[in-house]
């Protein structure tokens, strides 16, 4: 299981933080006219296509820069989550030598309640990429390496973006369900972690929902 | 469907859960009665008659009944004439017996008996009667254990009796159980009450996954569709089921019967509960992961299977399952067992019957459930019971002796027969698919031949 930072300590602090965070999101969100908003457009209004939020897009701009490729922008986060890179629920961006990228959100409750969300890129490979396990067994350690998105669990189309549902995940993708696609010879993967508060069913709409909100944010 | 939370529980009387459903009765409502043949009653308790045979992906399987209840009771404190309850008793199974043919349509009931029983109510008799494993060099009926992968807490129990009941009509089981317990009210008093149920291969999502879907149960939606059980893979194929008397005391002349043969056609059960984390099952394990840790590291099975063969000439030894651990650091759940579990050579069995090499010895009868951990107890803060329903197994087998079962049980841990132990840590990744499995009872009962069903050994204090 992938070690994460706990970010804050008790609800009562976070319940404080949400209060004051969430109203600027919900704002933010409402400006921004994001695609996260379920209830049904007037009926003459055709939807309006999401955008990357003001706040958010900056960042999100600049890693795409650094990639060297597209990179995918969130209009719609779980709550507590919002997308932007750097905020107070960022838990950290990498990017390989490789350019291939991972961009993570997380809300942490001891013991062990999460909503943890990762956006992913594999610049210029379509392959899903392999994971290293290593399983220390009578003080011998057994490598293996396996796909690190497995089990595909059939096929959803978002607007533009047909993705694969994968429901056994490695890495710091464990024990998250995760949708990967493709796109102009490259491999994208967003997940959400399957734990409490959450149920299987919750995380899979919420997943959907960001799913749906996906803003492609070139270099 | 999702049940609401009224439509899961029952009122708290164990006469009212006897004849209670609760979400059990979501079993009936989801499958058609399947159609079965053949009937009779064998002087054995533990064998099921007219059980329908299939194929499932090539492999022959035998289709368990849809509804199992099991009924633990402790002989009462001033019981009465223990002679009077066994006639009562007698009569009553009788009668049952009369009414229902011991096929899956109709109903099959075995009543097993506990240590507690034989050493309180008839000492003497059992001392000399008892039946002796001469292989273990012990009684044929020892006390539980707790193995390597049971939490330290496990409940070893210490009921005087049980009772389970096998059909595909409900109905059947609610009015028998309730027939018997009125009957032997002031001598039995219930501690608790089990139920369940097992998919019948026969289409659709099938019934673990709708069962626990409508419960609610973490992970639920990932059940394949069509399962036998939630763990996603058919365990009852013929082959890996023993053949019907193969379980008796005095087949494969392991046990002693002693100077009557008193048990002569009787045979052991053992009875837990565990709690299956389907969520962590399904999340965590890929289908080739679920494959190797259910049968055999690296075994070449289509992806999406759901019955995999288990043929005796595939029987894994103990020397193969030692090389898949030092070379994948990981056992299989059945082959680590066989080598315990199958016949190590041909046997000419007691009944004339040659049971060649690889032949299976347990006869399962284990059933998922939604109980947590059971459906009704007499002790709910001893047995931690909780409302919320969550997917477990109430495991059911038939083994010569409790020493049989409880090497099968070792193996499955990395004990092997022959005294290798694979050095695995509890909840090790590697050992089989205990990493995903939490048992939270035990205990060993001895089955006595339908002659001497009720209060054995009574007549001869």
């Amino acid at each position: 299981m992938a070690v994460r930072a706990s970010r804050f300590t008790g609800y009562n602090v976070l319940m404080l933080r949400l209060a004051g965070a969430g109203i600027l999101v919900a704002l933010a969100l409402m400006a921004s006219a994001c695609s996260g908003d379920e209830s049904k457009p007037a009926a003459a209004a055709p939807p309006k296509a999401p955008t990357c939020p003001q706040s958010w897009k900056g960042a999100w701009h600049r890693l795409a820069v650094r990639v060297g490729a597209p990179v995918y922008c969130p209009t719609w986060m779980p709550n507590p989550l919002d997308g932007e890179i750097g905020g107070q629920w960022d838990n950290g961006v990498s990017v390989k030598k490789d350019r291939s990228y991972l961009v993570s959100f997380l809300w942490h409750e001891p013991p062990a309640q999460d909503v943890h969300v990762n956006f992913r890129g594999y610049p210029g490979r379509t392959k899903i990429p392999r994971c290293e396990d290593v399983e220390v067994v009578a003080g011998k350690a057994h490598k293996t390496y396996s796909p690190c998105f497995s089990d595909p669990n059939g096929k959803r189309r978002f607007g533009p973006i047909a993705a694969t549902l994968y429901t056994v995940n490695r890495g710091v993708d464990q024990w998250h369900i995760l949708y990967a696609w493709k796109d102009h010879g490259s491999l994208y993967a967003v997940s959400e972690h399957v734990a409490k508060p959450l149920t299987f069913q919750q995380v899979r709409r919420n997943l959907d929902r960001v799913m749906r909100g996906l803003v492609r944010v070139s270099p | 469907m999702k049940l609401t939370r009224k439509e899961l529980l029952v009122g708290g009387a164990a006469g009212a859960a006897l004849g209670a459903a609760g979400i059990y009765e979501l079993v009936d409502r989801l499958a058609d009665s399947p159609t079965h043949f053949g009937e009779g009653r064998e002087p054995e308790q533990h064998l099921l008659d007219g059980m329908r045979i299939e194929r499932s992906e090539g492999v022959e399987v035998v289709i368990p009944t849809r509804h199992h209840q099991m009924v633990t009771a402790k002989i009462a404190d001033s019981p009465g004439s223990l002679a009077d309850a066994r006639a009562a008793l007698s009569e009553v199974l009788q009668k049952l017996d009369d009414e229902h043919p011991g096929t899956p349509e109709g109903l099959a009931i075995t009543v097993a008996w506990g240590l507690p029983y034989f050493h309180t109510h008839v000492p003497a008799a059992a001392a000399q009667h008892l039946p002796f494993d001469r292989r273990a060099g012990k009684h044929a009926l020892l006390d539980a254990r707790r193995f390597p992968s049971d939490p330290p807490d496990a409940r070893l129990e210490d009921n005087d009796v049980a009772f389970l009941f096998r059909t595909d009509h409900q109905e059947h089981i609610q009015k028998a159980a309730t027939e018997i317990f009125d009957r032997m009210k002031g001598v039995l008093a219930i501690t608790s009450i089990r139920k369940g149920f097992a998919g019948q291969l026969d289409g659709g999502p099938g019934l673990p996954k709708e069962m626990a879907t409508a419960a609610g149960v973490p992970g639920a939606e990932l059940i394949p569709d069509g399962a036998e059980l939630f763990l996603g893979f058919t365990s009852t194929q013929r082959h890996a089921l023993g053949p019907p008397r193969i379980v008796n005391f005095e087949t494969l002349g392991l046990v002693d019967l002693g100077p009557r043969s008193y048990f002569r056609g009787g045979t052991h059960m053992h009875l837990s509960h565990v709690f299956e984390d389907l969520e962590a099952w399904y999340l965590n394990f890929d289908f080739r992961e679920r494959v190797n840790t259910t049968f055999k590291p690296r075994m070449p099975v289509k992806e999406g299977t759901q019955t995999v063969p288990q043929p005796p000439a595939r029987a894994s030894s103990a020397s193969e399952v030692e090389r898949d651990f030092h070379r994948f650091g990981a056992i299989g759940h059945s082959s680590s067992i066989q080598p315990a579990s199958r016949l190590q050579h041909d046997v000419r069995g007691s009944d004339g019957t040659l049971y060649r090499k690889g032949t299976a010895i347990p006869q399962r009868a284990d059933f998922n459930t939604l109980d947590n951990p059971f459906f009704w107890s007499a002790t709910p803060d001893l047995d931690r019971m909780t409302d919320e329903p969550a997917a477990g197994l109430h495991f059911v087998v038939f083994n010569p002796t409790s020493d049989d079962f409880h090497r099968n049980r070792l193996a499955m841990d990395g004990v092997m027969p022959g005294g290798a132990k694979l050095p695995f840590a509890r909840g090790d990744r590697g050992q089989g698919f205990n990493a995903i499995l939490q048992t939270t009872h035990r205990q060993n009962f001895l089955v006595p031949p339908r002659r001497h069903r009720s209060f054995p050994l009574v007549e001869l204090r």
